[in-house]
């Protein structure tokens, strides 16, 4: 086959302060080809791609575009040679029309040097036509569904005169139908010459668009293979692959099955659909997925943060009323979100106000009892062992693992019963990991509800005694404790085999 | 528990940064009353001081309401001209006759209300409050224009002990009023409940509505809270200078804001103590005495004014700047 190789990597690393995103990468694309590249969450895909759109430099390697040698790339560079990224968040200007969108930036003008609307719209038309995505040019971006958006902000890529083609978890907030126009899209693109790049966790999609598919792991390139020579079994195995033993190892303890927290056909908004499930006493209960899966929606509406549009909560066989979070905290609810930074603390005030928030807001009376505040806060500090120079600390101040531990002394002073924890250990880094997962068992021991959303695969086999995978909104698989394995949830997560 | 006796030993209750700027500025006031005295003798006469009191009285008492909006992350600027309307309103009432007590009533409730409705306005539109409060701001000055249809009222020798009266022939009432303000915001803004959520609000909004705090409810409060004290305020003014003007109070909002900001309320919100605000209050007020002892100009009162407030929030961003380079 005589094609032109447009992209040719060799040897690219990038690291960042205590992680290597990716390392020693080598990697290439030829024109009219689709190159897909799949990975676990925090596989290197996204900063892998980032660099060929010039969003960060590597630290090593060569970078070769369409013959031309660079050490490495910026946006405008990646620009003139052809390179057009889309990334999940989309980028347009909500206000403007599907026109005005297109040509942004290079707009064509009449001899006054005023838009010359007839011909934008004209060439946009064309475009449109010609990827047969079905659009009226007028209306305004800001009234089209996202997949719509997607479809545009495409258009307005190939506008650009694309060369090379970067697709970056395109299908995350997308339905059935729509995923299957947008891979059509994309195969009418490769087939007019340009070389794309897609990168996805969902290998359906992979499978029925590849022409060669690489395989990243923690930031290092597993294999790269071509059409048909591989089964869909054999790339999970190559995405996981990796030593369990030095995680973290716990007790077995007797669960109280009489007693249960039960959500029934929970629904809300577009991401959560017809979820259904309990937790018993004394059980930690995991929630697998991949981002964009529901998850945190999910959590979002148990608590009362979003609105449910259906489903009902029992517990302990009684039915409760949650509409919002003061009505989830009195039933005994709390929510250790993902963002503990933005969505958990307050950081500009001390530990002991950030402790005492939840319990005096939501305690009867309107006066606040500085000396038991006082006394309970430092009882939680010192129970749960947060390493701070006082009480009066700024939060701010604090480590990641220890602003956690303020975030869960806060639910455990407001009497919490159910806790759930949003990806607890995201940016904690190791030896205070491990203290979290200890307070989570001693916890559960004592006889707490714990519900965990984590995408470490090794965290959620380590802690949990039941694992439920989501996918699209939905509950799609629930794994006990004896069948965890990371080739089981991933097989679920990914939607591969069912 | 080792550590919970060791957490006792430490120091001051309040060992924050708010608390910090309160010890700067009471320096920084102290060193203006020094400079003063040395400038002009006359200067630390009781009767002196308790002019400056009395001065920043009614300024003070509606700053008090706009620290503790701006403290749960609520800006106000419709103070001045709801002053204005409240103020017509008294009048107008006072003029037909009406007793001093329900006059007082009526006008505090007015206030109240019309504050109420500012805040109902601004959580349900969910616009910036910047933006909703200047709209409100023009609608309050329409209705102080309307109410009096355009003139001032003349309260011809009424009502006015209110404002004007002096506790044991020196201490001025409107003194008074403002500690006694001035002490309430502080035990609530210290010691409520309400208090603590107005700073979780302003503090981080997400991270108090997930603690089960209602986010619309106490707006609603806060800007009640300054309709209020703005109606009070308006009584003490028609008192003092015995009419009511339609245009009058139109450099509250800004003024009450620079003194709260000077007094280390942060302009986003969930900073600031109340007694920082007083003595942000106080600095403005010395420093405009002091120009007037030292017999400058009006006209170039204002400009110092002006460069005292930038300076003086500078400052404080420069220090917020130093704290949190270094984490």
């Amino acid at each position: 086959m005589e094609r032109k190789k447009l992209i040719e990597v060799k040897g690219c690393s990038k690291s960042f302060p205590g992680v290597k995103a990716f390392y020693k990468i080598d990697f290439d694309l030829y024109a009219g080809e689709i190159h897909c590249v799949v990975g676990e969450n925090g596989a290197g895909k996204t900063t892998f791609i980032k660099m060929l759109a010039g969003a960060l430099r590597p630290d090593e390697g060569v970078i070769q575009i369409n013959g031309q040698q660079f050490t490495y790339l910026t946006p405008a560079l990646a620009h003139q040679l052809g390179i057009q990224t889309i990334y999940q968040e989309i980028s347009l200007a909500p206000d403007l029309t599907v026109a005005e969108n297109i040509f942004m930036g290079q707009e064509p003008v009449n001899r006054f040097g005023f838009i010359d609307y007839p011909r934008l719209k004209g060439e946009s038309k064309k475009l449109l036509e010609n990827l047969r995505i079905d659009l009226d040019v007028d209306t305004l971006v800001g009234n089209l569904s996202i997949p719509q958006r997607q479809s545009v902000q495409i258009a307005r890529a190939m506008a650009m005169e694309a060369k090379i083609f970067i697709l970056d978890e395109p299908t995350a907030s997308y339905g059935t139908n729509e995923i299957a126009n947008l891979l059509e899209l994309v195969k009418q693109i490769a087939a007019s010459g340009v070389g794309v790049i897609y990168i996805s966790h969902h290998l359906d999609e992979v499978f029925s668009i590849h022409d060669r598919i690489t395989v990243l792991r923690d930031g290092i390139k597993v294999a790269t293979h071509g059409k048909n020579e591989v089964s869909e079994n054999k790339i999970i195995s190559e995405m996981i692959g990796r030593d369990i033993s030095k995680y973290y190892t716990r007790d077995k303890w007797e669960i109280d099955a009489s007693k249960t927290v039960s959500f029934e056909h929970i629904s809300g908004g577009a991401a959560v659909k017809n979820v259904s499930f309990s937790i018993r006493k004394g059980e930690i209960v995991g929630f697998a997925g991949m981002v964009g899966s529901g998850r945190t929606d999910l959590v979002r509406l148990i608590f009362g943060a979003d609105k449910k549009s259906s489903g009902r909560v029992l517990i302990e066989g009684k039915e409760v009323e949650i509409n919002d979070p003061k009505q989830a905290i009195a039933a005994g609810f709390s929510l250790l979100t993902e963002d503990r930074q933005r969505t958990g603390l307050i950081l500009d005030h001390s530990v002991e106000w950030n402790v005492s928030i939840v319990h005096i807001t939501n305690s009867p009376g309107s006066l606040i009892h500085e000396r038991e505040e006082l006394e309970n806060v430092s009882h939680y500090v010192d129970a749960i062992n947060i390493r701070t120079p006082g009480i009066y600390q700024e939060v701010r101040n604090l480590s990641g693992g220890n602003q956690q531990k303020v975030v869960l002394a806060k639910w455990l002073y407001a009497n919490a019963n159910l806790i759930i924890f949003d990806e607890p250990t995201r940016g904690i880094d190791v030896g205070a990991k491990e203290e979290i997962y200890k307070l989570m068992v001693q916890l559960a021991r004592q006889g707490k509800y714990i519900l965990m959303i984590s995408s470490e695969m090794p965290e959620l086999i380590a802690m949990c005694d039941r694992v439920f995978v989501m996918r699209h909104g939905r509950i799609v698989a629930e794994i006990s404790r004896e069948q965890l394995s990371e080739e089981n949830i991933l097989t679920h997560s990914i939607g591969g085999i069912l | 528990m080792s550590l919970v006796s060791e957490l006792r030993k430490q120091p001051a209750k309040w060992k924050n940064k708010s608390n910090l700027s309160v010890y700067y500025l009471l320096v920084i006031v102290v060193i203006a009353g020094i400079a003063m005295l040395i400038l002009d003798p006359n200067f630390l006469t009781v009767r002196n001081l308790f002019n400056v009191l009395n001065q920043q009285s009614t300024l003070g008492i509606v700053t008090m309401g706009v620290a503790m909006a701006l403290i749960a992350g609520c800006i106000d600027l419709t103070v001045g001209n709801l002053l204005a309307s409240t103020a017509a309103i008294a009048a107008l009432m006072l003029q037909a006759g009406v007793r001093d007590f329900w006059v007082i009533l009526i006008t505090c409730l007015a206030g109240l209300a019309a504050g109420a409705l500012t805040g109902l306005i601004v959580v349900k539109t969910r616009i910036d409050t910047f933006i909703a409060t200047l709209g409100l701001m023009s609608i309050y000055q329409g209705i102080a224009l309307i109410i009096p249809n355009g003139n001032n009222i003349y309260l011809q020798g009424k009502f006015g002990w209110f404002g004007t009266y002096r506790v044991a022939d020196i201490v001025p009432i409107s003194v008074i009023y403002f500690v006694v303000i001035t002490v309430i915001a502080y035990l609530v803004m210290r010691f409520t409940k309400y208090g603590r959520k107005l700073y979780s609000i302003g503090g981080n909004p997400e991270a108090a509505f997930l603690a089960g705090i209602n986010l619309g409810l106490n707006k609603v409060y806060a800007y009640a809270v300054t309709g209020l004290l703005s109606g009070f305020t308006s009584l003490i003014v028609i008192s003092r200078i015995g009419q009511s003007q339609p245009a009058m109070g139109v450099s509250y909002p800004l003024e009450a804001i620079a003194a709260a900001v000077i007094g280390g309320v942060g302009l986003s919100g969930g900073r600031g103590t109340i007694p920082g605000v007083f003595l942000g209050v106080i600095l403005l007020g010395l420093i405009r005495n002091s120009l007037n002892l030292l017999r400058v100009p009006s006209f170039y009162q204002y400009v110092m004014l002006g460069a005292v407030i930038i300076i003086a929030v500078a400052l404080s961003n420069l220090g917020a700047f130093k704290r949190n380079g270094k984490s």
